[in-house]
């Protein structure tokens, strides 16, 4: 017994010694950056193209000499697609790998939950995919402030007179108690947003709508999660705006494998408009069955995400054909190193990239930037780093701003791509885009 | 099921020893942050093992009652701007009052009937919270903010927002096991392991099978809500897939409880470090010690093994349960001696 402890004491040693050699090692050179993505679950997919263009970034900045002479060291840490591994994977970077900032963050509810680690420290995050709007908006994340925004819409029908002295009491309440809630958190608020919030990922669909198909109903189906619930309710609201009357809006779950009975209920309204907010499984999965149904709408449209993937043409297959998604960018559009970084992806790992791929990538060199403006790598230098930041990217400008409740959040266009002979086009605007949009589209005699 | 021996005292509040002055030495959020999980597993895994475990009503639906505790304390900040620490022990209550009429009705199934039921339990509630939006926001989920955070701009490492939230769970998680000891120990225990025994000669020496099966669930219920509410607190962050999750939850919850030990007042206490610790492990690859190891030797070889193992987490976590289950049926605490004897052998033939 006394030798298997002394044996047991010794390998602990051996193992402590080897991590603390390597520590003393590792402090002297590379800049470490932690990263999260889901590299294994539902959003895999996602994952692995965000890691490769994450990766292909930081090899060149470093291959061109690094952050004012030092190399940057990615840490990516796997979140499974879900918040709680999330959080222990941000805690990890923070507190033992010891990275200087975050970045990366996929799935809006992951986001929103490792979010709550960096608010906690002020440490900086750099958010590239994590859509919903809550992430960056500040009074979101006070619950008071909503409850007392809840109620002043409720004022507007109560006529009661004492009812209404009662609950603009209760307003008053909550308004101080937000108003405290948004002093403690501000200083703190870390999160800063690369890619536009999901409730602005149709607005370049919008004038597609609204110039060439002109639909008069729509179908809207969604996948029950922060994204899909917060990117239906915002094209609810454009459609409002455009006129076209909503006759369905349906959440599903995720990793569903029966669309059937949803679509035959769609196929009996008999919409204009098919739009999906969906992840990539359930997109090409709901396209396969819309082509078994035979469903022969004007146009089926999807909100990004799963939509633009390459794995979407590959499991759809010609379920896939000129199906229109919204997008986030293209290759085509005339950003500096845009195309040059579709053409690099293609050579280097011999297959397609989209959005995703290029949100990585440009984040990866907000992060070289910011790293190379910051007075030191507190984190105190780098939020203030990050604020500051102007810079063009593959993605697009990147500056932060503030605006409707969203703080450190950037400005972006969106745009329409549509899947053209099995290669993912831009139609619109029309002005920007080299392919014309093919509408319209007979679904039946396109998928025979 | 008196603890009669000081013997068997020794090693848990040895444990409870180290667990309390762990903070003091280690404030590394990390590890703490793992410490915590643990420790709030500690609280579900003992719940499930009253239920399951000592009165033999196996449930599958864990997660009806931990998610019911974490939106009670969720929507009490929400709608009536009470702090979330309400939501602890109202949490208790509402899953109790959720377990108690769930009980009553489903007590008269029996085995594997009575499992399905509460895994039905677990989808009904998981759907209430998706659909119910004006309630519960939906998929939207939940945000608050946390009690405690650390002075802004502190050292990371230096001083920690989690050490308050560490005291408070481990309070909690005593408090569950000894509600368990004390049960198993009173009358009420001696009920439960004759229903698990058996049913019907329980019933023929006049025990009142239903109304104990049903107590036991009420108990078992209040422990997880309490956990729920804990949770709400501490992550600041929920919604239905997370702490309804049939998955992450229940079935996490019956592997506290069958790694560590089914019907072993500590077996869940003990199971719930080995999981959360072990899935940890599997997923960093060994804390980063794979990496370490790659990057001190700078073997290609060995780095990419650690890329290798670490990306197959998952899988590497699922053999380890399997296996663990088929040799050691009894869980690491039930088979204990077994275990010890098995490499103590081991290590003496070898010598």
């Amino acid at each position: 017994m006394r030798k298997l402890v002394t044996l047991l004491f010794m390998g602990f040693i051996l193992a402590g010694s080897l991590a603390l050699t390597s520590e003393q090692a590792r402090a002297a050179d590379p800049i470490k950056v932690g990263i999260l993505l889901p590299i294994t679950g539902k959003h895999a997919k996602f994952g692995e193209i965000e890691k490769l263009s994450f990766e292909m970034a930081v090899a060149e900045i470093n291959k061109k000499g690094g952050v004012n002479g030092r190399l940057i060291k990615l840490i990516i840490e796997d979140t499974t697609g879900k918040p709680d591994v999330g959080r222990s994977a941000a805690e990890k970077l923070i507190s033992q790998d010891k990275v200087v900032m975050l970045g990366g963050g996929y799935s809006s509810s992951v986001t929103a939950a490792t979010a709550g680690v960096a608010i906690n420290k002020g440490f900086p995050f750099l958010v590239n995919t994590g859509s919903a709007d809550i992430i960056t908006q500040p009074t979101a994340h006070t619950p008071s402030g909503k409850k007392a925004a809840k109620l002043k819409k409720s004022l507007k029908k109560e006529k009661d007179k004492a009812k209404i002295a009662k609950i603009k009491k209760e307003i008053a309440a909550f308004q101080a108690r937000a108003d405290k809630e948004v002093e403690r958190i501000l200083p703190r608020f870390s999160i800063f947003r690369l890619n536009p919030p999901v409730s602005e990922y149709a607005s370049g669909l919008e004038g597609f709508l609204a110039e060439v198909v002109k639909p008069k109903t729509v179908a809207i189906l969604h996948e029950n999660s922060l994204f899909g619930t917060k990117g239906a309710a915002s094209f609810e609201k454009s459609a409002k705006r455009l006129g076209i009357k909503v006759l369905l809006k349906e959440g599903y779950d995720a990793g569903a494998v029966d669309f059937k009975p949803l679509l035959a209920k769609v196929k009996s309204k008999n919409p204009d408009l098919v739009y999906m907010v969906s992840y990539i499984l359930d997109a090409s999965l709901l396209m396969n069955q819309s082509m078994e149904l035979k469903m022969n709408p004007k146009l089926f449209a999807g909100a990004a995400a799963g939509f633009t993937l390459p794995e979407f043409k590959e499991n759809a297959g010609k379920a896939s054909e000129k199906v229109v998604s919204a997008t986030l960018w293209h290759q085509s559009l005339p950003l500096p190193g845009a195309k040059e970084y579709f053409d690099k992806f293609r050579k280097k790992y011999n297959r397609d990239t989209e959005y995703h791929g290029a949100e990585a990538y440009s984040a990866a060199y907000v992060i070289a930037d910011v790293l190379k403006r910051a007075k030191s790598h507190k984190a105190k230098d780098i939020r203030t780093a990050l604020a500051q930041t102007d810079m063009m990217t593959v993605f697009g400008p990147v500056k932060f701003v503030s605006y409707k409740q969203m703080i450190n959040q950037n400005k972006l266009e969106t745009y329409v791509v549509q899947w053209i002979d099995g290669k993912l086009r831009m139609i619109w605007p029309k002005n920007l885009s080299k392919t014309h949009y093919v509408y319209p589209v007979d679904w039946l005699k396109e998928r025979k | 099921m008196k603890v009669k021996n000081r013997r068997m005292m020794t090693a848990p509040l040895a444990a409870l020893l180290f667990l309390l002055v762990f903070p003091l030495f280690v404030s590394n959020d990390y590890y703490l942050h793992l410490m915590i999980l643990a420790l709030m597993w500690v609280m579900i895994g003992s719940a499930w093992n009253l239920l399951a475990g000592y009165t033999g009503q196996v449930s599958f639906g864990d997660a009806a009652f931990f998610g019911t505790g974490a939106y009670t304390a969720g929507l009490l900040v929400n709608h009536l701007g009470w702090s979330p620490w309400w939501g602890i022990p109202l949490g208790g209550v509402t899953a109790a009052l959720l377990g108690l009429p769930f009980g009553w009705i489903c007590f008269r199934l029996r085995g594997a009937y009575f499992a399905l039921a509460t895994l039905a339990l677990n989808e009904i509630m998981r759907h209430i919270a998706t659909i119910w939006e004006s309630l519960t926001d939906g998929m939207v989920g939940i945000m608050i903010l946390q009690t405690f955070y650390a002075p802004i701009d502190s050292p990371i490492g230096e001083l920690s927002s989690k050490t308050p939230y560490y005291y408070i769970i481990l309070f909690m998680a005593v408090f569950s096991v000894s509600t368990v000891i004390w049960v198993m120990n009173s009358k009420l225990g001696y009920y439960f392991l004759s229903i698990r025994e058996d049913q019907d000669a329980a019933e023929s020496l006049g025990i009142n099978t239903h109304y104990y099966k049903m107590i036991s669930l009420g108990i078992a219920a209040a422990l997880t809500g309490l956990a729920g509410g804990f949770y709400m607190n501490y992550m600041g962050f929920i919604d239905p897939e997370t702490v309804f999750s049939l998955h992450d939850i229940s079935i996490m919850a019956i592997l506290v409880g069958i790694v560590g030990g089914v019907g072993s007042v500590y077996g869940p206490a003990v199971g719930a470090f080995i999981m959360v610790m072990m899935q940890e492990a599997f997923r960093t690859g060994g804390f980063g010690l794979l990496d370490a190891f790659a990057e001190y030797t700078g073997s290609q070889f060995v780095a990419t093994s650690a890329s290798l193992i670490t990306g197959a987490h998952v899988l590497g976590f699922g053999v380890l349960v399997v296996l663990v289950i088929r040799y050691m049926p009894n869980g690491v605490v039930g088979d204990w001696s077994r275990l010890m004897k098995f490499i103590l052998g081991r290590f003496q033939r070898q010598v």
